[in-house]
């Protein structure tokens, strides 16, 4: 019974904090501010094959 | 030794005139004077403090014209404050069962793939994922903004439906890609058809139980730009960076950045090519083939359908189409699986006549215009998929409901419009705004009514007769580009919809529709017909900005129609930034 209870009060609390996260926003907050400045720079970083050097032919190679 | 920076220079000097302020309005008496005034506000605000108001306002929300919902966004971000109190009610359904139930539904789509942690790769090497689809919810938020009710209820299953088979679509990709697999080619990348967006899923039914098709462009470039509209500039930019001028169809063009970028996943050993939205870009299947460098087979949709010539050359090229995958794949075409898909495709197309049905002829349809015309375009040319059906029942359910107990979802309309021509897509969600801020009610859009097409199964000539014009119905055929006599259907639909004003999309790198342009603005003045021209250039905002498409609007409704804003907050507002 006890831990029964404890589970509820886990899962009320995670409900009201998630309550939180929602009502203010702050998963958009946080892909905005933090999440999408940091893999964009990646992202910009990052190493890419020059794709125009493929040879434009009529076989597949 | 530290670096000298601006940014920390101009911090502290901001916080030290910042505390020069504050001491100056202490000693000058302005502090107390400002926290006086700020009392006596409080004070007043109290005495007109209606109670039951109060408890009105918490339990169902406020009426339209009080909401504000412009003062909840912060800065050009589009990004809340704090998300829009509904009334208990509808912001417990919003969190419940829109923002929970898809966060956790987006997961279990996730682990319910192929190979779930390529998630994780996906999004460590493609930019349009890690970019974009995180900010999913935000698209929910500013498609769904202001709604209440079965309309709140409705439009999110349409956009649950559409996240849904995105994963899907994306963790194929994933599960199959030799990028992601160390160069490996596995078992599903050779059972996977690559093919254009533009490309109907209809036509790989034959495969459908022993293979699966994935068009190529359609999460990579389209979908992004509904959800956050950044990640496509990069490859508008690269397209131009190897020597392509600005003004071609920037859809084109973002959809061969890709290419250029390397940002394509490597999933299948074929492709099936089209001309894409128009003849104006038929030179994406030469790019396509070019960067590709594998077996394709361009299958041009034509531009004048209507000549029983064009219509066979059509039927011919599918078949080939077919041919091509047998060819490639060693799989036999299979008619009755072709018939199982595409009977189960006609349920679908079915209900959305319900649907345009209840919408043309009643106040009782639950779905807004953003949502009604991205689902439409997504199912019609993705083809047949469990989660459409799911997403139809539920709709049905609420839509029944509405129409049975005769519910006005949307009671502040003032007008009823029709959009035409091709939209913005990195504000597909200004039909929202338009309602909230002025009543204006898009009832339905030019995109919606392509592919209004049974398709018929009883044998394999009608089957291949109904495809072929199927195809020849793509987006912007039969109705953009398509012939002037198709364009100008627009009167029909105006009428059949109950339309009294037309939005009309001027997308300014569109060379067809630029050139009809005079003939609409005739028949416009000679029909006596509100009519806005909303200029717009597809993905990149860079060239019109949403907020110059809701000056637009705004300017049109002052100084012609002489009406007053529903909510003055939404008159004007900066989202540059925002997604």
């Amino acid at each position: 019974m006890k831990i029964l209870f404890k589970i509820l009060k886990l899962l009320g609390i995670s409900y009201v904090i998630l309550f939180i996260v929602f009502f203010f926003d702050l998963d958009g907050k946080f892909l905005y501010y933090i999440w999408e400045p940091r893999i964009v720079a990646r992202y910009d970083r990052m190493k890419r094959r020059d794709n125009t050097t493929t040879p434009y032919t009529a076989e597949v190679s | 030794m530290k670096k000298p920076s601006i940014k920390k220079f101009l911090d502290q000097f901001y916080a030290v005139s910042l505390g020069e302020r504050v001491v100056d309005d202490i000693k000058s008496g302005e502090a107390k004077n400002r926290r006086e005034r700020r009392h006596e506000k409080i004070k007043e605000k109290q005495k007109t403090l209606d109670p039951k108001k109060v408890l009105h306002d918490f339990w169902y929300g406020k009426e339209h014209e009080e909401r504000r919902l412009g003062d909840l966004y912060i800065g050009n971000t589009g990004l809340y404050k704090h998300r829009e109190w509904r009334g208990v009610p509808d912001t417990m359904y919003y969190f419940n069962m829109i923002w929970l139930y898809n966060y956790a539904h987006m997961v279990m789509d996730i682990l319910g793939s192929d190979e779930p942690l390529k998630f994780f790769t996906g999004i460590w090497r493609y930019r349009w994922i890690g970019q974009t689809y995180l900010s999913v919810m935000h698209w929910f938020d500013r498609g769904l903004e202001g709604l209440r009710g079965p309309a709140l209820r409705a439009s999110a299953w349409h956009y649950r439906g559409m996240v849904s088979e995105t994963i899907r679509q994306f963790m194929r990709m994933f599960a199959a890609d030799t990028k992601l697999h160390a160069g490996e080619k596995n078992d599903l990348w050779y059972k996977t058809i690559a093919h254009d967006e533009t490309v109907s899923g209809n036509i790989f039914y034959p495969w459908r139980d022993v293979m699966d098709d994935v068009p190529l462009q359609m999460i990579p470039y389209f979908v992004t730009c509904h959800v956050n509209n950044k990640t496509v500039l990069n490859y508008i930019d690269a397209m131009q960076s190897i020597g392509l001028p600005g003004d071609p169809c920037p859809m084109c063009q973002a959809e061969s950045g890709i290419f250029v970028l390397d940002d394509y996943p490597d999933y299948s050993p074929v492709m099936v090519t089209s001309n894409e939205a128009c003849d104006g870009s038929v030179a994406t299947s030469i790019i396509t083939d070019w960067f590709l460098n594998r077996p394709l087979y361009a299958m041009p949709q034509p531009m004048r359908f209507d000549d029983p010539l064009t219509h066979k050359h059509c039927m011919s090229e599918i078949e080939g189409c077919w041919k091509f995958i047998e060819e490639q794949t060693g799989i036999p075409f299979d008619f009755e699986q072709y018939k199982k898909y595409a009977d189960s495709f006609n349920e679908l197309t079915e209900f959305e006549h319900e649907k345009w049905d209840v919408a043309a002829n009643t106040p009782y349809y639950p779905i807004n215009s953003v949502a009604q015309a991205l689902y439409r375009i997504y199912y019609s040319q993705d083809g047949d998929r469990p989660i459409w059906h799911q997403v139809d029942a539920h709709v049905k359910k609420i839509m029944d409901k509405c129409v049975e107990k005769k519910l006005v979802t949307f009671p502040k309309t003032r007008h009823r419009a029709i959009a035409w021509s091709c939209a913005p897509l990195y504000y597909s969600h200004w039909c929202t705004w338009a309602y909230n801020c002025w009543g204006i009610n898009t009832i339905i859009n030019m995109d919606s009514l392509m592919f209004d097409q049974y398709l018929r199964t009883d044998t394999y000539e009608h089957a291949l007769d109904d495809l072929a014009r199927y195809n020849e119905l793509a987006p912007m055929r039969s109705m953009a580009v398509g012939g002037h006599e198709h364009i100008f259907q627009l009167w029909k639909y105006m009428e059949q919809f109950n339309c009294d004003m037309v939005i009309m999309y001027d997308q300014l790198q569109c060379k067809g529709m630029q050139g009809i342009k005079g003939m609409f603005e005739d028949e416009f003045r000679k029909r006596g017909i509100h009519a806005i021209w909303v200029p717009h250039a597809l993905p990149d905002k860079r060239t019109v900005s949403r907020k110059e498409i809701r000056s637009i609007i705004n300017d049109y409704m002052v100084t012609v129609m002489r009406e007053e804003p529903l909510d003055p907050t939404l008159v004007d507002f900066d989202d540059d930034e925002s997604w």
